[in-house]
């Protein structure tokens, strides 16, 4: 019986955040340089929003409760097309639903859609 | 005759002072067992009553419990000793009534539950109406003690305006017990087992439109993505203890009762396939150690609970079916509750004094919010039973307790919570940081008719709460009934 109630004690998670790392990506761009946008990064669980800015080049890392979000990334990338030529333009990236559940870095990637 | 009449008169009073005495709460957790629930009476006793619970707060101190009741009831109660080895007992009991302004909570059995309920800021006065159950069998084998029970509960609560909440509860309890005489000691083992489900709903009929049902999560937060109109719920859950025990056959000398308890309850969402929202756990173990002889007994007792509560990650629907993605750990609750106490009985008069500490940690990981309180508590019972004539007897129990603070903290990120919440969370705070002080006495006369085994009963209790925020709580009890 004790073993029974050993048994059923109950194993807390309290690894409650992670690190999500999301990348721009475009078929357009051959290599994107600099991003400067804001991301609004929404758990459809709790509704809570993070906002951010802190791009490092494509690449967003920021640490989140773990759970499913809504992302929408709004702003300005510089990046080089296939021939090498260097462009300015507006994008919108956006998920209505991606996981970072994962109690490690959760990698996840998202289109840019060009506004011009 | 006259004789016979004596004794049947003697036999009524002393069964009522074994079944009644103040002495009872002493051996009361080591009587959970069965196995010594059968043998801890020489006397039969049966009583049907009648009675009525009223409660009344100026300002409910827990909204989400309301601001008092009105219960009347029906209920038998049976404990039969077949033979010097056996012994069944059981109950019956139906109580209907209302409970008078609840708010913040639309499920039934909120102090099992919390926080974990359906709540919305509107509330009212709710219906109850509950049938209870019990019957248990104790015998001796040998040189064993063995018993077995069984409790059960069904409840349903309902609000017949807008918000029309609904809960409907079956609470199944067994337990399994042994007990055997080793030297001069009886040693007890019980294993407990507890079934709970309740369906919860709220509906609304008015034109005047809805409401927001939330489903709370903690110190004032919620579940935003199921909340608002998801009202229809049910929970799942139940649990395992174990009771251990060693008493003085003789009644004199150390005693020692353990209770460690493991209980479970998950809140799933009928409309959405059963998806599992949150799931809380309760851990406690409690442990009293004493020593008593005849007349006197003193004893320390110390109570932990942990609860501990999980919310699962919904993921994407699909076709109406959500998976769980994951599970985070977000409400902890750590509640301690120690006492030193000691009892003395002298013919008529028995007292028991206690002087305690409990102590309640309340958190929410993130955002962070904490709830904490600490008090100091002493308590003075006392019992005069009497027979005044060979008809008649009376019992009168009186009461006087003090509960002190010592440390109150309380962390909340106001700044990101609706007003309706953060109100909530006030009212919680000013009532755990409170001082309270309690007076409360009730009487009983029982009359034993002299040719008969039958008796018959009234009883009138009052107790008066005052609360240091400035309001109060009165509770009356009333009750007539035949014993036999």
């Amino acid at each position: 019986m004790a073993l029974v109630l050993f048994s059923a004690c109950h194993q807390e998670e309290n690894t409650i955040f992670t690190t999500a790392s999301i990348t721009l990506v475009s078929n357009e761009a051959a290599n994107i340089g600099r991003v400067q946008a804001q991301a609004q990064i929404t758990n459809v669980n709790t509704r809570q929003t993070t906002t951010t800015a802190a791009f490092n080049g494509a690449t967003l890392q920021v640490e989140l409760l773990r759970g499913a979000y809504e992302i929408l990334i709004e702003g300005v990338a510089t990046y080089t097309d296939a021939n090498g030529t260097e462009h300015i333009r507006q994008f919108r990236a956006q998920t209505d639903y991606v996981e970072l559940a994962a109690m490690d870095t959760n990698v996840t990637t998202l289109n840019m859609i060009f506004l011009d | 005759m006259g004789t016979s009449l004596q004794t049947m008169a003697t036999e009524a009073d002393s069964a009522l002072i074994e079944h009644t005495i103040l002495a009872r709460e002493i051996t009361a957790d080591a009587e959970r067992n069965p196995a010594l629930h059968g043998a801890a009476y020489r006397s039969s006793f049966s009583q049907l009553a009648l009675g009525i619970d009223m409660q009344h707060q100026s300002e409910a101190f827990v909204q989400q419990l309301g601001s008092g009741y009105t219960l009347p009831y029906a209920g038998v109660d049976t404990y039969l000793r077949l033979s010097p080895r056996t012994a069944v007992w059981g109950s019956a009991s139906y109580t209907t009534g209302t409970q008078k302004e609840v708010r913040w909570n639309s499920t039934s059995d909120y102090e099992l539950l919390q926080p974990y309920v359906l709540a919305d800021s509107l509330g009212g006065d709710t219906h109850r109406e509950r049938y209870a159950f019990s019957g248990g069998y104790a015998t001796t084998v040998g040189s064993w003690l063995a018993g077995a029970e069984m409790l059960f509960r069904a409840e349903q609560e309902y609000r017949d305006y807008d918000p029309r909440m609904r809960g409907v509860v079956t609470d199944l309890t067994i337990r399994l017990g042994a007990g055997r005489q080793l030297n001069s000691y009886l040693l007890g083992a019980a294993f407990e087992c507890n079934i709970y489900r309740q369906t919860n709903s709220v509906t609304f009929y008015s034109e005047e439109g809805v409401i927001p049902e939330y489903q709370m999560t903690g110190l004032g937060t919620e579940y935003s993505r199921f909340s608002g109109d998801k009202r229809s719920l049910y929970y799942d859950g139940g649990g395992v203890a174990l009771l251990l025990s060693a008493t003085p056959a003789d009644h004199n000398g150390m005693y020692a009762d353990l209770m460690l308890g493991e209980h479970r309850y998950q809140r799933k969402l009928a409309e959405y396939n059963s998806m599992p929202l949150t799931t809380l756990y309760s851990e406690q173990a409690a442990l009293t150690l004493g020593w008593r002889n005849s007349q006197w007994a003193l004893f320390a007792h110390a109570d932990y609970t942990k609860r501990s509560g999980d919310e699962q990650i919904g993921g994407t629907s699909d076709a109406r079916y959500f998976p769980t993605i994951g599970t985070l750990t977000m409400y902890k609750h750590q509640l301690l509750d120690a006492y030193l106490g000691a009892f003395y009985t002298q013919g008529s008069l028995s007292m028991m004094l206690r002087g305690g500490y409990q102590s309640s940690n309340e958190k929410y990981v993130y955002p962070e919010r904490q709830l904490n309180y600490s008090r100091a508590y002493g308590e003075l019972k006392a019992q005069w039973i009497k027979a005044t004539s060979r008809q008649l007897s009376l019992t009168v129990n009186t009461r006087a307790a003090y509960e002190g603070q010592l440390t109150h903290k309380i962390y909340m990120p106001y700044a990101n919570m609706k007003s309706s919440f953060i109100e909530m969370v006030n009212h919680t705070y000013r009532y755990a940081k409170a001082n309270y002080t309690h007076f409360g006495a009730n009487v009983r006369s029982d009359y034993h008719w002299s040719n008969s085994p039958y008796g018959a009963f009234a009883k009138l209790g009052v107790d008066l709460t005052l609360c240091s925020v400035g309001e109060h709580q009165t509770t009356l009890q009333g009750a007539i009934g035949i014993t036999f």
